[in-house]
C-alpha cells in the first residue's frame, strides 16, 4: 500500500520526457487562459478573444470529421488486408471530382456546357457563381454530388483491387504497400489527365449562409454544417453496420483472426469486397465533403491530406474505426488550435508533433488494442 | 478476480455433478464397444488378435465416418505425414496421441484443407474431400478448435457463436440455446467480448462455435493446452458429453494418459507414421506405448 507514492515518483523518474511534455502543455494552457483574459506573458503574450478560440476550435472539428471519415476506409484496409493503402489519399480526390462533376450538371442551368461542368470547370469558362453550386440554393445537386462520390469511389476502389491488389493478396504488406504507391500515381494523374491541373473554386458564394451562435461568438457556415451532419451520419452508419449486422461481424471477425475466420467458413473475399466498397466509397465522400469545406479543389489535395489522414489513424491506433475517428478529430483540432501560438504554415508540423508525443507514451495509439475492425 | 473466481467455483461444481458423470461414461464406452462389436467387429477383433501387444491394425470396416488412406501432407515442400490411415467411425471418439512433432496437429489440419495435400484419400461421409476448402468441409459437417487463437477477442461470446453458423441464412437460434444449455457460463458472458473471458471460458466459447452447425466429427486439437489444472478434467467431462450426443470426435492431445482413458480407440503417430492404433484402454496398457510415449 505504502509502494504507490515511490511507483509514482519513481515513474516519473523513469520518464522524465512525460513531464515535459505535461510542463509543456500546462504552460499552454496557462497562456491560452491569460490570453483569454488579456493578461500580457512574456514574449509569446497577446490577446485572443473567446470568439475566435471557438471558431479554431470549430474548424479544427470540421476538418477533423473529414480527416476521420477518410481514416476509416484506411484503417479498415490496414486491419482486414494487412497494408497501409497510400492509393487512398487519391481516392479522396477522385470522389471530390467524380462527385462535384455531378453536382454541377444537377445545379447549373442548361445554358453551360455539359463538358465544362463533368470536368468540375477545367473546360469552358464557367465560374461558380454561373453554376451555383451552394446547399442553401441547391440542396439536390449537393447531395446527389455526394452519392455519386460515394458509389463511383466505392466501385473504382474494387475495380482496383480486382486489378492490383486481388493478384497479390497472399503477398506480404510491404509489397502491397509499394503496389499502392504506384496505384496512387496511376489514379492521380488520371485524375489530373481528366480534369487538369489547375486549381479552382468549386462552390457559389450565397448571401447569409452564416448561422451565428451568439453567446460563443461563433459563426458557423451551411457547408460546415452540412459538412458536420453528413459526416456523423456517415459514421453512425458505419458503425450500425460494424457492430449490428453480420457482414459487419464477420468484417470484425477476420480483422481480429484471419485463420480461424478461414476455419469458421467466414467467406474471406466477400468480405474483403464489402470492405473496399465501403472504404473506398467513405474515401470518395470526405474529398468530396473537404470540397464544400475549402470551396477549391486541385487534383492533388487528396494525396497532400493523405499525410494527415495516416497521422489521424496511427494516432487513433491503426486499425481501428474509432480510432480513426477519434485520431481525425485530435488531428483537426491541433492542426486550426495551434495557430494561436505560431504560423498557420506551421500547423502540420503541430499536428504530426502531438501524434509523435502520443505515440511515444503510448505506442498502440489512443484505441489500440481494441480491435474493433 | 472476484468474477474469475465465481466463474471458477461455477466450473467446480459442474467438474462435481460430472463426476459421477465420467463413471457412467465411461461404463457406457465400455457397453457402446459390446454394442457396437456387431459392425465393430474387426476393431475388436484386431484387439483380440494382439492381445499383448498393441494393435498395428488402422482401419475399421465400412462404417467409418472419415476414412483416410495412404495420405502424405504438410506444409509447402515440408512433408510431415506420410502414408497415414484413419478412421473414425459415427459417433466415436478417436485421440491421437504421440511425440511432439510427429504430425498429430497436421492430420486435423489436413482434414480440414488448412495444409498442402500431396498423396493418398480422405473421405467423409462417403465423399473425397482431400484438397477441398475449409468453407465445403464445414457444409459437409466437420467442426474444428485450433489449439490456439480459437476465438475472435473483439467479438462478443454470442456473435463468436453467430459467426460459426454465417454460412447459414439466419442465425439458428435453437443451436445458440443448446450450446447455452451445454456451457451455461456464456449466457451470463453472452455480451461480453471472448478476448477479456478465462482460458477456460475461452475454450467454450471456441467448441461452441464449432458446434454451430451441429457436426457430424468435431476436430479438437489439444483442447486442454493452456487450461490451468483443475479444469482440465472439467474440459475432458465437456468432451465426453458432446461425444455422448452423438458427435463423432477427433482429438489431438499432450494430455497422452488422460486422453486415451476417456477415448473409444487411440492412435499413436510417430514421426508422421502410424505406429500403434487400439481401443484406449488397450493402448494405456500396453508396455511399449506407456514406456515409449507415456513416460512409464
Amino acid at each position: 500500500m505504502g509502494t504507490t507514492e515511490p511507483t509514482v515518483t519513481g515513474s516519473l523518474r523513469d520518464r522524465p520526457g512525460l513531464v515535459i511534455a505535461s510542463l509543456f502543455g500546462a504552460l499552454l494552457l496557462v497562456d491560452l487562459v491569460a490570453k483569454l483574459v488579456g493578461i500580457e506573458l512574456g514574449p509569446v503574450g497577446g490577446s485572443l478573444s473567446t470568439g475566435r478560440l471557438g471558431s479554431n476550435l470549430w474548424n479544427g472539428v470540421v476538418i477533423g470529421l473529414v480527416i476521420g471519415l477518410a481514416g476509416i476506409g484506411l484503417s479498415m484496409t490496414y486491419s482486414i488486408l494487412n497494408f497501409a493503402n497510400f492509393s487512398h489519399g487519391d481516392l479522396v480526390s477522385l470522389g471530390a471530382f467524380t462527385g462535384w462533376g455531378v453536382a454541377f450538371v444537377v445545379a447549373a442551368g442548361s445554358d453551360i456546357p455539359i463538358r465544362a461542368l463533368l470536368t468540375v470547370r477545367a473546360a469552358g469558362n464557367a465560374t461558380p457563381g454561373d453554376i451555383g453550386a451552394h446547399v442553401l440554393s441547391t440542396p439536390g445537386a449537393i447531395l446527389v454530388g455526394l452519392v455519386v462520390a460515394f458509389v463511383v469511389t466505392a466501385l473504382v476502389a474494387l475495380g482496383l483491387d480486382r486489378a492490383f491488389y486481388k493478384p497479390m493478396r497472399d503477398r506480404s504488406g510491404i509489397s502491397l504497400l509499394i503496389a499502392s504507391i504506384g496505384v496512387a500515381l496511376v489514379v492521380r494523374y488520371l485524375i489530373q489527365f481528366v480534369y487538369g491541373s489547375g486549381r479552382r473554386g468549386v462552390t457559389a458564394s450565397v448571401d447569409a449562409s452564416n448561422v451565428a451562435f451568439g453567446p460563443l461568438g461563433l459563426s458557423v457556415n451551411a457547408h460546415q454544417l452540412t459538412l458536420s451532419v453528413a459526416a456523423i451520419a456517415l459514421m453512425f452508419a458505419t458503425h450500425f453496420m460494424l457492430q449490428h449486422t453480420k457482414l459487419g461481424t464477420a468484417m470484425r471477425a477476420m480483422a481480429d483472426n484471419k485463420d480461424l475466420a478461414l476455419i469458421t467458413g467466414i467467406p474471406a473475399e466477400r468480405v474483403v469486397t464489402a470492405t473496399w466498397l465501403i472504404g473506398g466509397g467513405l474515401a470518395g465522400a470526405s474529398g468530396y465533403l473537404y470540397v464544400l469545406l475549402r470551396g477549391t479543389i486541385q487534383f492533388d489535395f487528396g494525396w497532400l491530406l493523405l499525410l494527415l489522414i495516416f497521422a489521424a489513424v496511427i494516432l487513433g491506433g491503426i486499425g481501428s474505426v474509432y480510432g480513426a475517428i477519434a485520431g481525425g478529430l485530435v488531428i483537426g483540432i491541433v492542426f486550426t488550435t495551434s495557430t494561436i501560438w505560431i504560423p498557420s504554415d506551421f500547423n502540420e508540423a503541430a499536428a504530426f508533433a502531438v501524434m509523435i508525443l502520443v505515440l511515444l507514451f503510448r505506442p498502440e495509439g489512443i484505441f489500440g488494442g481494441v480491435s474493433t475492425a | 478476480m472476484s468474477t474469475d473466481g465465481g466463474a471458477g467455483g461455477a466450473d467446480r461444481d459442474d467438474a462435481g455433478t460430472d463426476a459421477t458423470g465420467i463413471d457412467t461414461d465411461t461404463d457406457a464406452t465400455g457397453v457402446d464397444t459390446d454394442t457396437d462389436a456387431g459392425t465393430n467387429t474387426d476393431t475388436d477383433a484386431t484387439g483380440v488378435d494382439t492381445d499383448t501387444d498393441a494393435g498395428t491394425r488402422h482401419t475399421l470396416g465400412g462404417d467409418a465416418i472419415l476414412r483416410i488412406r495412404g495420405l502424405d501432407a504438410g506444409y509447402g515442400d515440408l512433408q510431415i505425414l506420410s502414408d497415414v490411415d484413419l478412421d473414425v467411425a459415427d459417433g466415436e471418439y478417436v485421440t491421437i496421441v504421440g511425440p511432439n512433432g510427429a504430425g498429430k496437429s497436421t492430420v486435423m489440419k489436413t482434414v480440414f484443407g488448412l495444409t498442402t495435400y500431396m498423396d493418398g484419400s480422405v473421405e467423409f461421409e462417403g465423399a473425397e474431400i482431400q484438397g477441398n476448402a475449409p468453407e465445403e468441409i464445414i457444409r459437409r459437417g466437420v467442426g474444428f478448435v485450433p489449439q490456439t487463437d480459437n476465438v475472435f477477442p473483439g467479438l462478443s461470446v454470442r456473435e463468436n457463436l453467430e459467426m460459426g453458423a454465417y454460412i447459414l441464412d439466419s442465425v439458428p437460434e435453437d443451436r445458440i440455446e443448446e450450446i447455452y444449455g451445454r456451457f451455461p457460463i456464456l449466457r451470463e458472458r453472452e455480451g461480453q467480448k471472448a478476448g477479456t473471458l478465462s482460458g477456460g471460458q475461452q475454450q467454450m466459447v471456441a467448441m461452441g462455435r464449432a458446434l454451430m452447425l451441429d457436426p457430424d466429427l468435431l476436430l479438437l486439437d489439444e483442447p486442454s493446452a493452456g487450461l490451468a489444472p483443475d479444469l482440465v478434467s472439467d474440459m475432458f467431462d465437456r468432451i465426453d458429453r458432446i461425444n455422448d450426443s452423438g458427435t463423432a470426435i477427433l482429438m489431438v492431445e499432450q494430455n497422452a494418459k488422460e486422453a486415451l482413458r476417456r477415448c473409444d480407440r487411440g492412435y499413436v503417430l510417430v514421426d508422421g507414421e502410424n505406429r500403434y492404433t487400439d481401443r484406449g484402454d488397450v493402448l494405456l496398457g500396453d508396455d511399449d506405448v506407456r514406456q515409449d510415449f507415456l513416460g512409464g
